[in-house]
């Protein structure tokens, strides 16, 4: 270990995250610029780019606190949770966290606003699917073969329960739009995201989709679905309120595979 | 490989930026010839950035150049990274990959910044040591770049380009020689550029950066936002006669033009340099 030159690096990100000011006399001062001007250039720029970097993940958080609350909550975060990842992707991965222990006024609304943005990021690039399951393909399945079909779902896809109008209030701010009144209800909505076009989507799911999609997701078949379902809908009309949820998902593009398990 | 009298040529590139990414494909300039891609906008696992990625690979050549190996960091080397490079190096198939002459981070964290080194035979010593290591787990050869840098050590005991040959003499890699870095850190730290370009070995600069930034005064700091300025231009064109033919691009990473506007920078670096290889090899 060059222990010289690890001991200087201590004191230089010490000096980068405000814990300590020895670093100064590492750096050779000129009358031109002082060293705690040409450090000062380190010292922010540290900030500026992971301020930038995390109003790019999260744009419509930024418009709801104002870009200089904005740089404020970015520096709290940042003392919390610094960096430990060799990509600027992942700064912000901890933010909906850090919101909801924060002590804003706002803060339940602020998390599940940074929990909608954050999850687009992820859909956003999220490993691509083999393949789009199309309408196409599922005529060809025999009738005496749906009982038994188990879905496979495209890796961009996932649900968020949110119990604030959170996805129509981003939508209005992200467009410049007024913004709509802040509502919370006493259950939360589920809303599913994926990415289609190669860019995220998003809808509320009804009590029976969100239960549908969350069983089909842990491998639940198509008479699996329409059992369930019964606590929604009536014996005659069952399997078609299934396959109406099916054709949606494939439509939808969210289904990459459907599984005959004979 | 050797680093000596195989030095490929591409000609003149552009880093790819996704503003970029539709008019690349619809207009398919020729006045570009490769571009450089930042490695970790693309260590994702899918979506846009790899789709486009793909599709411009097709057809130019690429060359990655990434910003958090964090080479001189007396941290571990972060294997997790070096094989998601890995992967990445054996999907786009570059004609070699780069990083910087720098640290980013210790215990584990990462300043997102290129935190410069100091200039001593510890510090060369165990920069050589990981370079090799990185190339010996790629199993390829790699190109170090020279920094834009705001201090000065009290305990340097050479100077940078004295570091940067040391470096890379002692690791057997290449260098991407930044004529931007060597402006604005000859500005800040009142040397001259010329002896820079001399004190360096020139049959391993394999690559050159230009770019543009912003003089405040005292102190310039390197933030790729503005159009080459004409003394980073004149320092180019010294470099070119010094080194002959080396492959060259533009990085521009804030307020980014159109790429035509790019294109035009891009032109009138060739058209600096070319009649000096032109001379050269006469
Ligand atoms: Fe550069």
């Amino acid at each position: 270990m060059p222990e010289e030159l690890h001991a200087l690096q201590h004191r230089f990100q010490d000096y980068l995250e405000g814990k300590s000011e020895d670093f100064i006399k590492d750096i050779v001062s000129s009358e031109n610029a002082l060293a705690e001007h040409r450090l000062g250039a380190y010292y922010n720029a540290y900030r500026i780019r992971l301020i930038d970097c995390l109003a790019t993940d999260f744009p419509v958080l930024r418009k709801e606190v104002g870009a200089e609350a904005f740089e404020y909550l970015v520096l709290d975060y940042l003392k919390l949770y610094p960096s430990e990842h060799p990509s600027v992707r992942w700064v912000g991965r901890h933010m909906v966290e850090f919101l909801q222990h924060s002590t804003h006024e706002n803060r339940d609304f602020l998390a599940e606003l940074a929990q909608f943005e954050w999850a687009q990021g992820l859909s956003f690039d999220a490993a691509n699917s083999d393949q789009i399951f199309t309408m196409d393909a599922m005529a060809v399945i025999p009738p005496e073969q749906w009982p038994s079909m188990s879905f496979a779902f495209s890796p961009s896809t996932r649900w968020l329960d949110l119990y604030w109008n959170i996805p129509p209030y981003w939508t209005a701010l992200d467009t410049d739009g007024k913004a709509p009144q802040k509502q919370i209800e006493e259950y939360p909505t589920r809303w599913l995201i994926w990415r289609k076009d190669l860019r995220p989507n998003w809808r509320s799911l009804e009590a029976a989709e969100a239960w549908a999609i969350e069983a089909s997701f842990k491998g639940a078949n198509f008479a699996e679905l329409c059992e369930g379902l019964l606590e929604w809908f009536g014996e005659e009309s069952v399997a078609m309120s299934a396959a109406g949820y099916l054709k949606q998902w494939i439509h939808d593009e969210i289904i990459t595979d459907i599984i005959i398990n004979a | 490989m050797t680093s000596k009298n195989n030095k490929p040529f591409l000609g003149f590139g552009l880093g790819l930026r996704s503003d970029h990414y539709q008019e690349i494909i619809d207009q398919q300039p020729k006045e570009i010839d490769w571009f450089e891609i930042i490695s970790e906008n693309y260590m994702i696992d899918g979506g846009k950035p790899l789709y486009f990625l793909d599709k411009i690979r097709q057809d130019y050549p690429m060359v990655m150049h990434g910003v958090s190996m964090s080479i001189g960091s007396t941290d571990p080397l972060n294997m997790e990274y070096l094989q998601q490079l890995k992967n990445l190096i054996d999907r786009v198939e570059p004609i070699w990959f780069s990083d910087h002459l720098c640290w980013t981070g210790v215990d584990h964290k990462n300043m997102h910044d290129l935190l410069p080194l100091p200039y001593t035979e510890e510090a060369v010593n165990h920069i050589a040591d990981r370079i090799g290591q990185v190339q010996d787990f790629i199993g390829r050869q790699m190109l170090i770049e020279n920094l834009s840098s705001y201090i000065t050590y009290t305990t340097d005991a050479m100077t940078e380009w004295e570091f940067l040959s040391a470096v890379c003499e002692k690791a057997d890699c290449n260098i991407l020689l930044d004529v931007n870095n060597i402006y604005v850190s000859s500005y800040n730290h009142h040397f001259d550029p010329l002896e820079y370009l001399k004190g360096v070995p020139a049959e391993r600069v394999w690559q050159h950066h230009l770019a543009g930034h912003e003089n405040n005064g005292n102190l310039i700091i390197d933030t790729h936002d503005h159009p080459i300025i004409d003394p980073v231009w004149d320092l180019y064109d010294k470099t070119a006669a010094l080194l002959g033919p080396v492959s060259t691009m533009i990085e521009r990473d804030g307020n980014i033009p159109p790429l035509a506007d790019v294109i035009a920078e891009l032109n009138r670096a060739r058209e600096i340099a070319t009649p000096h290889y032109h001379a050269n090899h006469a």
